[in-house]
């Protein structure tokens, strides 16, 4: 009987340096941020007069999705000023996830800790900064002494809404986005390897069981295109609630 | 029990398959000596070179080096969108959405007056349709009167016709009975002569006669 014995996860990351402190994990960051501009740039100089094709089609379909689907129904009209800043976290996280089922890349970046960390301290700096300008102190007051609570009750409230706001939203935006995408890493690995392992393994009588793990791997890519768009959706559209929520407490 | 161990190192994924203690195949590695062994090299070759070995970044641990790099990428992405990129799409995006409705308006435009010109053209040939009809009809009146004046004048004309004619016969019915009166009181004088040898009185011949013919003709 044969077992298969798996590498603890570091091994699955590990990554030597293209040179000294730029890694794999780094250069899809860069090159995510760098397609994504130039889709803009290109799509920007395209002729605005006539019906968009190609990639400008493709810039004002994420332009509108941002708008229609992820900012007015969060923030409503007065929310298209932050269009811009949502639309580069969607673009941003989406082209960071996808390379994790690009042959020869393989691995998002968002797989790793620090740029889901570093998104969602800046999603946590953005909201409460934008609570501070709408509310003044009030932001405080409004959110961690809700209205209509009967007084004793803030003695439990309170606190938690004070560690759901502040703490828990940063914690749970990185661990969403980064434990998603690594699991479905983990996954494609596992069934590669696994497949790898009955077709090569030497084992005539084992080569057709191969296929079966072949057929997982195949699904779990296409289901990893799913949730590369789907992560970087709820990211995003969840930065949209904290911070039209941020700038209209009745909300 | 043989069990796989799989590796994943600079030259690829890499399975191992290794045996228990006191098996065949076994050996003295272990996959938490060093996870990495070069193709082709004994295990026990591995454990030498322990001291080389590196276990690999920690999944959970953010490195600093990918953050300023993502930090770094985002930022100046971002800025990027907020002060260039995304401005100059979105003006052309709404000069075209502009354009589009303006082109809408006139159309809806267009469209007005079409159905003005229509609705105009549609009254004026109700109009037409309806003195054509009130014509129509007035002939259709005129013509019948005609055909009604010139009926009754033929009619007129048949009857006196028919007048003139059933006079005629009459006459000529006259004439005709007169002669067989007359032709039937020489037979019946000149029948009554030769049987009795004489001549009848001629009057009450022709009496006779008359009133045969007479009672005849009722009977």
């Amino acid at each position: 009987m044969f077992a298969l014995e798996f590498p603890p996860i570091n091994e699955i990351l590990r990554w030597s340096d293209v040179f000294p402190s730029f890694n794999k994990v780094a250069i899809i960051s860069v090159l995510a941020a760098v397609i994504a501009s130039v889709i803009f740039l290109i799509a920007g100089n395209a002729d605005g007069s006539k019906a968009p094709k190609g990639v400008r089609n493709l810039a004002e379909a994420i332009v509108e999705f941002i708008e229609n689907q992820i900012v007015m129904p969060t923030m409503g009209r007065d929310g298209l000023g932050w269009t811009p800043f949502l639309l580069s976290l969607f673009s941003f996280i989406y082209l960071c996830n996808v390379p994790g089922i690009i042959p020869v890349i393989q691995m998002p970046a968002t797989a790793r800790m620090a740029l889901p960390l570093f998104l969602s301290l800046l999603v946590w700096v953005v909201f409460i900064g934008v609570g501070f300008k709408h509310q003044g102190l009030g932001y405080l007051k409004n959110s961690l002494f809700p209205p209509g609570v009967p007084g004793p009750l803030y003695i439990l409230v309170t606190p938690i809404e004070f560690i759901s706001t502040f703490l828990v939203r940063p914690f749970s935006l990185t661990v969403r986005l980064f434990a998603n995408m690594l699991a479905g890493h983990i996954l494609l690995v596992t069934f590669a390897l696994l497949t790898k392992e009955l077709v090569q393994g030497g084992n005539i009588a084992l080569v057709p069981v191969g296929i079966l793990p072949f057929f997982m791997l195949v699904f779990l890519t296409a289901f990893e295109v799913l949730v590369a768009f789907l992560q970087a959706y709820i990211f995003t559209i969840l930065a949209a609630v904290y911070i039209g929520g941020a700038a209209h407490p009745e909300h | 029990m043989l069990t796989a161990v799989v590796t994943y190192g600079s030259n690829g994924p890499e399975v191992l398959l290794s045996a228990s203690e006191g098996e065949e195949g076994y050996s003295e590695y272990t996959y938490a000596d060093c996870s990495i062994i070069p193709e082709g090299k004994d295990p026990s070759e591995k454990i030498e070179s322990l001291g080389k070995c590196d276990p690999g970044p920690s999944p959970i641990v953010p490195e600093a080096k990918e953050l300023y790099w993502g930090a770094g990428a985002f930022i100046l992405f971002a800025l990027l969108m907020r002060f260039f990129l995304y401005p100059r799409l979105r003006r052309s995006m709404d000069a075209r959405y502009d354009s589009i409705r303006g082109a809408h308006a006139e159309a809806d435009q267009a469209r007005s007056e079409a159905e003005a010109e229509v609705a105009a053209y549609e009254a004026a040939l109700s109009e037409v349709k309806a003195e054509a009809a009130s014509r129509i009809d007035a002939a259709r009146a005129a013509l019948e009167q005609e055909r009604s004046a010139q009926l009754a004048e033929a009619n007129a004309r048949i009857s006196s016709a028919r007048d003139a004619a059933a006079a005629e016969t009459a006459a000529a019915h006259e004439a005709i009975r007169g002669d067989i009166g007359s032709a039937a009181a020489t037979v019946a004088a000149r029948t009554v002569e030769l049987a009795t040898g004489r001549a009848p009185d001629a009057g009450a011949v022709s009496a006779a006669v008359e009133g045969s013919m007479t009672s005849g003709a009722t009977r």
